[in-house]
Formats: structure tokens, C-alpha cells, sequence
């Protein structure tokens, strides 16, 4: 026990909890540090630099997992990424406040997605999207590791509710500089650093796969979607260097059992292509049936990542909200987690939250909770590239984690509730109601 | 000699930890006046620290004012490596626990100059005022620590290297790849163990039956290690069932007869109150006896009378061999490297360790001469 006089060190140990590791929940420790913003290596911190933590926390049993990320997120609580403001500086502000409320849904990092707009709002708002930075500043909330863009190089036959008129083809990588600002995609033209993480595009078009390895080389993940892709056509966009297929089923060719399209690269046997793409899925009851959501599953397990599409009326109540794609207003009537264009039947995204999804996914599946968690967590990082910062457990990676209950309804329905976020080392969130939980032994 | 026979290996391991708690609780330990408990690793504590650890988590005990020194580590392991002593230790029961890392005390396989290090081990046993209670396990072939069969009674801490037996049965902790086992450890030595005040050895399952019946039914030797424990005023062994399987019944049940009769009597160890609560530490002995909960029908009178240690001293070096000097390690040389033989395969022909006589061709010329 650290006596009253000892300086803080900022350490806190998580005890009897239980850690997902591997396709199992064990009972075990984690400590992590708020000076650092990192899991620490408790066994190295205690033989070699004689550190106990400041706080002990027992939580009784419940499950720490990663924080989640989000991979295809348009926006929330009735902020709209892909949008212009007189003031731009009250884009930030808005960011900032995003970024606060998000991450007590569980959310600690996430890439903000652009839909296909004009090149001038690309360059206006793509500056406010771009990663975080290295400095782990814990209330400041969800993180972004980088923007995506989903678009505007779209095929125009699966825009869904982008606006047509905005979609455009590319023939070299200049276009996309053009586009986008080439601050904002291209480091040699910068420090480095750019905005954008990650870019939806459907490889059909232009001289999409051509570009693909130069994306590649500036760090920049390409995802398949919005797309008539053909296998072949997919196939070939995965050998360019295609490591990610956009909110798969929907917005792309249904499988066909003699051209299975852009699914079917799930199945390839060819050794000579690199891995299977990552993918991913809406598991909001809306998008896709159940047992398609458990087939993409099966296919792929490793490559499976859950994502809501969520707009910016995620977090807000039922009701019909004002939305633009660029091309005149337009109403979203939101009810429940359904989003529908007024006066139509297209699917606007999803209002969904990202826990909801993993609980549809568990007990649509039968998956176990580390499998399903591993969705949100450690099969994100590691699409991302940032599996040993974030989305795991283990030591050196950054301490963002969720504290989950497990509730069982009586028709045998379980949910994971997200009690507590930490961010980098430090509790930002704790549901009201805590107290008097039930705990699970 | 206590010798306790549970029934099985939870039973054994609730008594060695019950009695771990029991003698930390008299004790009384402070800041200034620690308990100080000696630690094993390996299979056999395991239920021991399992126990201790869910005692502590129900608040029955606390380790703060515990200072604890471990037997033994790997040489040249790195302190991370999940097979190390360290790692053991951390994950059965330090991770657990509330003990502060400053008390605990684990040799440094590492270290830059491994003689320096044991030597320094001893010295902080001493500065810590010896060990009060060193808990120990037994290996099959009747090892204490790592002092395997031969080594000296009288051995202090010191870098040891592996019998080769030994190496090839820790294989299976190292992707069975006999390169990664490491070849030498550092230990206590087995009079580093008869120095406690207390020794408690715990031997679980039949794999430990005939070492067990070597200790405890024949005579001290070096062979067997543990069989020093005999020269120890205050030993104490408690086995499973299993591990009684070479003694005779005769033995267990002499001392299972013990055991009922000292129930019925209403005591148990009879330790001197000096052993139980510690040097009184320039406190005023009886104030320190009103505070101490007093045993159910301790014989205090008995103290003077009984043999016991209240600090350090080389007990086995004056028994056995007056002259050890006590600090013979600090001019020892570093130790050799590994040749993996074994005393049988120094002999070429089996035949030859057969036979009775140590000079047979002599022999054989005698008995021509005699046919003549």
C-alpha cells in the first residue's frame, strides 16, 4: 500500500477483471498509467522500479476491453463532418465537442468520414480531421487517427445517398491531389503528418488500381466500396494493394453464385495474392439480415470489423432532421436506429451506436465476447496499422479501455453495457446508475 | 520433527497456508519489526499461494509488514521471461498481493557478478535479522532449492549448476528445446534454509512418496538433501496421502497419532515466544507478550530448555563440521562450465560397478596363484 506521503505516480491497477485474451475472458490484472497514457508492464514496474500504484479499482468481475474504434463514422449528435461553416473555427470547436461526447459511448478512436462532396469542402474541413498527434490528452475524448474519405470517386450506379453529381473518375494520383488539397493527402507536400487515413473508392472507375500503390506509399489505406466491381475487378484492386472493402453488401453487387463480386475475394485460394481485404459491417438490423452478417463471418473472421455508418443524428431523438449531400436539402426521418430518406425507402446510414452493434453481432453469431470485441478493437487496429497503440491489452499500448457489464434478459439476450472509459490512462466516463450493479462472478 | 498427512493436496496446501497466517497474525509484524518468510517455487506451493492470496483478498491477512526472500532463479534468464522465478512469483502471488516490491527479495540471475550477488543475498537475510519461516517444497530426488544430491550440507547461497536430469525434466517448460534451458541457477543454500527460525516443507503426490521416505524415515545425507531438515530444532513437513506411499505405516501412523493426540492436548507447533513473535526489538518483552494473542497451551517453560534460533547462525557447519568457514564462498571460484556426465557413466563397463571388490584383476591373480 503506497503510504500518504509518496508522490502520486498516476498509476491505477485494475483488478478482478476479466481481460480477452485470445477467444477466452481471463481473470487477471492490468495496471496503466495516466502520466504515461499506457498499460504499463506491471512485473517490470514492480521488480525494477519498485512502483505499486496509486489506486487499487476491484471490478468485480467485469470485462476490460480495448476502447473501441470506429472505422465509418459520418458524424453525430447533430454534427455533420462533411460540413461547411461561415466560421470554420467553430468546425473545431464542434470536432472538440464530438470528440467528448463520443467517447462515452465507448468510442476512444476513430477515423471521421467524409462523404463524396465539392473539392472546396474537402479542403476546408479535412485540416480539423486529421490525427490527434502524439500528445495523450485524456478529456479531450475520442481520438481520431485520420479522416476518410468516401468519395467522391464513386461508381454512380451504387451512390446510395451520395449525391451523383459530385462523383468523379481518376486517372493519376494528381486528381486526387487536386481533390482533396494536396496538404491533406500527399506528406511530401507537407511535414509529414496529412489529414486523411483512409479512402473509399470503387476500383472500376478511372485509373483507380493504377493508383492504388501510390496510395499505399503515403501511408494511406484504400477500401473498395461504392463500387460494380466484378470479382476479377476486385480481385485485381486486392492485388494492388486494397486492404479494406467499405460497409461490405451494401452500396456493391449482391453475390451471385457465377461472379460473386466484390464478396467473393473473401474466398480466395490464390496464394499468390496478399491477405484477404478487411471488411467492414453494419450490424444494425437494418442494412444486413443477420445470417448474411454471420456468413461474412464465417468467411473471414480475422478480417471482420464491426462499424455503425452512423450520421449525425446518432445520439439525437426521433424526428426528421435537415441533411444535405451538396445537392439541395433534404429531410432524414429518424426512427429508432433507422435512418430513411423522406418520402423514400433509401437507407441514409445508421443512428446506431458502436456497442450496439457488437451486442447485435453476439447474439446474432453466437460469437463469444472477446470474438465479437475483437471486431471493434484489435481487427480495426490492425487495418489501421496501429495495432500495438491501439486495440489491445497488452503492455505499451495505449491505456484506452472500456469497463463492460454483462446483462442476460430473460429471453436470453446478452448485452454488453458500457460502464466506464478510460482515455490514456485516466477514467473519462462512468455510467450514472453504477451503482448497485449486479456483479458477475 | 511435525510431520502433517492431509488427504489430498487442497487439504495439505489450506494447512501450510492457515499456518503461514496464523504465525504472521502472532507475530504481530510492524514496520520496524517484519515478518520475514522464505518462498519457494515450482508445483508444489502453488496451492499455498492460491490460498494465501484469497485469504488476503478477504481481508484476513496483509503482507505489508512482510519482508520475503525467494530460494532460487535461473542464471541468465531475463527476469521477463515467463519461465523465469520472477515472472512465478509475480503470478501467483505478488500481483495479488499487498507486499511493497521493496520488501521482496528474489536473487538476481542477471546480475553482473553472480558471486557478489549470493553473498549479498546472505547479507541481506541477516540485515533483515534472519528468516522467520522459510516455506519450501521438495524435489523427487529430494532436493531443497536447487541443492540437488550432493550438495553440501553446509552450502550457502551460491550459483549451482543443473544436474543434467534436471535440465532435460525443465525442458518442457522451454518448447522442449534443451539449448533455451538455462544451464546454472542461483540458490540458498541448504544451510541458508536450516538457518530459519521455522522450516514448513510441503510434498504433494506420489512422485515425492520416495523422496519423502528418504528424509524422513532414513539418515541425513547429502544425497537427499531435504534430509537435513532433521538437524533443524523446528521442522515441519505436511505431505498429501499420495506422498506418504514409501513410508511405512508404522511411520504415519506414529505420526498421524501425534498429530490427534496433540489436538486432543488443544496445542499445536510449540514454538518458543521468542521464534513466535520475533526479537522484541528494544520493546519491553512484556508489553510485547500482552499484545501478542497467547497460544491456546503454549508449555512456555519449555523455553529455555528447547533448542531454537533466534538469529542467524551456521547450525549444520558446528554439527557437522566445526571448521566451515562461513564466508567460504566469497574467495570461491566461478563455477565450471557444464559437462553433462553422470557418476554411472564414468565407469566404462556396467559390470565393473557391479562387483564388490575394488580390485579385480589383483584378486583374480590371487586366485590363480591359489589353483597352482
Amino acid at each position: 500500500m503506497p503510504s500518504a506521503n509518496q508522490p502520486k505516480n498516476g498509476i491505477t491497477k485494475l483488478t478482478n477483471c476479466r481481460l480477452g485474451r485470445g477467444d477466452s475472458l481471463v481473470f487477471d490484472n492490468i495496471w496503466i498509467s495516466s502520466k504515461t497514457g499506457k498499460i504499463l508492464r506491471s512485473q517490470a514496474a514492480f521488480y525494477d522500479e519498485l512502483i505499486l500504484p496509486d489506486e487499487i479499482i476491484d471490478l468485480g468481475g467485469r470485462i476490460v476491453s480495448p476502447g473501441f474504434i470506429e472505422c465509418q463514422l459520418n458524424g453525430a449528435f447533430g454534427f455533420n463532418f462533411s460540413t461547411v461553416m461561415d466560421d470554420m473555427s467553430q468546425y473545431g470547436k464542434k470536432v472538440r465537442d464530438l470528440n467528448k461526447k463520443l467517447v462515452q459511448t465507448g468510442v476512444t478512436s476513430y477515423i471521421p468520414t467524409v462523404t463524396s462532396q465539392a473539392s472546396d469542402l474537402y479542403k476546408k474541413v479535412l485540416p480539423y480531421l486529421g490525427p490527434s498527434g502524439n500528445s495523450p490528452i485524456a478529456n479531450e475524448g475520442a481520438e481520431s487517427l485520420g479522416a476518410h474519405v468516401e468519395g467522391p470517386f464513386l461508381n454512380p450506379g451504387k451512390n446510395g445517398v451520395h449525391n451523383k453529381t459530385a462523383l468523379r473518375e481518376a486517372e493519376t494520383v494528381l486528381d486526387l491531389d487536386e481533390m482533396y488539397g494536396a496538404s491533406n493527402i500527399n506528406p511530401s507536400a507537407t511535414e509529414g503528418r496529412i489529414p486523411i487515413k483512409m479512402m473509399t473508392a470503387a476500383p472500376e472507375l478511372g485509373q483507380m488500381i493504377k493508383i492504388i500503390p501510390e496510395l499505399r506509399s503515403r501511408g494511406i489505406i484504400y477500401s473498395i466500396g461504392h463500387s460494380e466491381a466484378t470479382f476479377e475487378e476486385a480481385s485485381a484492386a486486392v492485388a494492388a494493394g486494397a486492404t479494406m472493402i467499405t460497409h461490405l453488401f451494401n452500396a456493391m453487387r449482391p453475390l451471385h453464385h457465377r461472379n460473386p463480386g466484390i464478396f467473393g475475394v473473401l474466398g480466395i485460394a490464390d496464394s499468390s495474392l496478399p491477405r484477404r481485404p478487411f471488411f467492414g459491417i453494419i450490424a444494425d438490423g437494418i442494412h444486413l439480415h443477420p445470417a448474411t452478417i454471420k456468413i461474412a463471418w464465417n468467411a473471414h473472421p480475422d478480417g471482420f470489423i464491426l462499424v455503425t455508418d452512423a450520421m449525425h443524428m446518432a445520439g439525437l431523438p426521433d424526428g426528421t432532421y435537415p441533411w444535405t449531400n451538396g445537392e439541395g436539402e433534404h429531410f432524414i426521418t429518424k426512427k429508432g436506429p433507422v435512418l430513411l430518406l423522406q418520402g423514400s425507402d433509401t437507407i441514409a446510414g445508421s443512428s446506431i451506436t458502436l456497442i450496439d452493434c457488437v451486442n447485435n453481432f453476439l447474439n446474432w453469431s453466437g460469437a463469444t465476447i472477446p470474438q465479437a470485441l475483437k471486431a471493434v478493437t484489435a481487427t480495426p487496429a490492425l487495418m489501421l496499422g496501429v495495432e500495438d497503440a491501439k486495440g489491445s491489452l497488452e503492455a505499451g499500448a495505449d491505456a484506452d479501455l472500456v469497463i463492460l457489464s454483462e446483462e442476460k434478459s430473460d429471453s436470453g439476450w446478452t448485452s454488453l453495457v458500457v460502464d466506464e472509459v478510460w482515455k490514456f490512462g485516466s477514467k473519462v466516463f462512468e455510467r450514472d446508475n453504477l451503482i448497485g450493479l449486479s456483479v458477475i462472478s | 520433527m511435525r510431520f502433517i498427512i492431509r488427504v489430498d493436496s487442497e487439504a495439505a496446501s489450506a494447512f501450510v497456508a492457515n499456518y503461514i497466517i496464523e504465525r504472521i497474525r502472532r507475530f504481530v509484524p510492524t514496520a520496524t519489526h517484519p515478518f520475514v518468510l522464505g518462498l519457494p517455487t515450482g508445483s508444489s506451493p502453488l496451492g499455498v499461494y492460491r490460498i494465501l492470496v484469497e485469504r488476503y483478498k478477504a481481508g484476513e491477512i496483509s503482507f505489508q509488514n512482510v519482508i520475503t526472500f525467494n530460494m532460487d532463479e535461473y542464471v541468465g534468464l531475463p527476469k521477463e521471461h515467463p519461465e523465469s522465478y520472477h515472472s512465478f512469483m509475480w503470478k501467483h502471488f505478488f500481483s495479488h498481493v499487498n507486499i511493497h516490491p521493496s520488501k521482496v527479495n528474489i536473487l538476481d540471475g542477471n546480475a553482473p557478478d553472480l558471486e557478489a550477488e549470493c553473498v549479498n543475498y546472505e547479507a541481506k537475510i541477516k540485515a533483515a535479522g534472519g528468516i522467520d519461516l522459510f516455506l519450501a517444497g521438495i524435489g523427487e530426488d529430494g532436493h531443497i532449492a536447487f541443492n540437488e544430491p550432493g550438495s553440501s550440507l553446509a552450502s550457502r547461497t551460491r550459483v549451482k549448476t543443473l544436474a543434467y536430469d534436471t535440465i532435460l525434466a525443465n525442458s518442457r517448460f522451454f518448447s522442449d528445446d534443451l539449448a533455451q534451458v538455462p544451464r546454472m541457477a542461483l540458490t540458498v543454500g541448504v544451510q541458508t534454509v536450516l538457518e530459519a527460525r521455522e522450516v514448513v516443507v510441503v510434498a504433494l503426490g506420489a512422485r515425492k512418496a520416495l523422496a519423502l521416505q528418504r528424509c524422513v524415515e532414513q539418515g541425513v545425507n547429502h544425497m537427499w538433501t531435504l534430509s537435513a531438515l532433521q538437524l533443524h530444532p523446528h521442522p515441519m513437513i505436511v505431505c498429501d496421502e499420495d506422498a506418504t506411499l514409501e513410508l511405512q505405516v508404522k511411520t504415519v501412523k506414529y505420526f498421524k497419532s501425534i498429530e490427534h493426540v496433540a489436538r486432543e492436548q488443544g496445542f499445536e507447533q510449540i514454538l518458543p515466544t521468542k521464534v513466535q513473535t520475533g526479537e522484541p526489538c528494544g520493546l519491553e518483552t512484556s508489553t510485547l507478550l500482552k499484545t501478542t494473542p497467547v497460544v491456546a497451551t503454549k508449555d512456555v517453560t519449555s523455553d529455555d530448555e528447547s533448542p531454537t534460533i533466534l538469529s542467524p547462525q551456521p547450525t549444520t557447519s558446528v554439527l557437522l563440521h566445526p571448521g566451515t568457514p562461513e564466508d567460504e564462498y566469497r574467495v570461491r571460484s566461478a563455477s565450471p562450465d557444464f559437462v553433462p556426465d553422470r557418476m554411472a557413466s564414468r565407469i566404462p563397463d556396467p559390470v565393473v560397478a557391479l562387483r564388490l571388490t575394488p580390485n579385480p584383476e589383483k584378486q583374480l591373480a590371487r586366485m590363480n596363484a591359489v589353483g597352482a
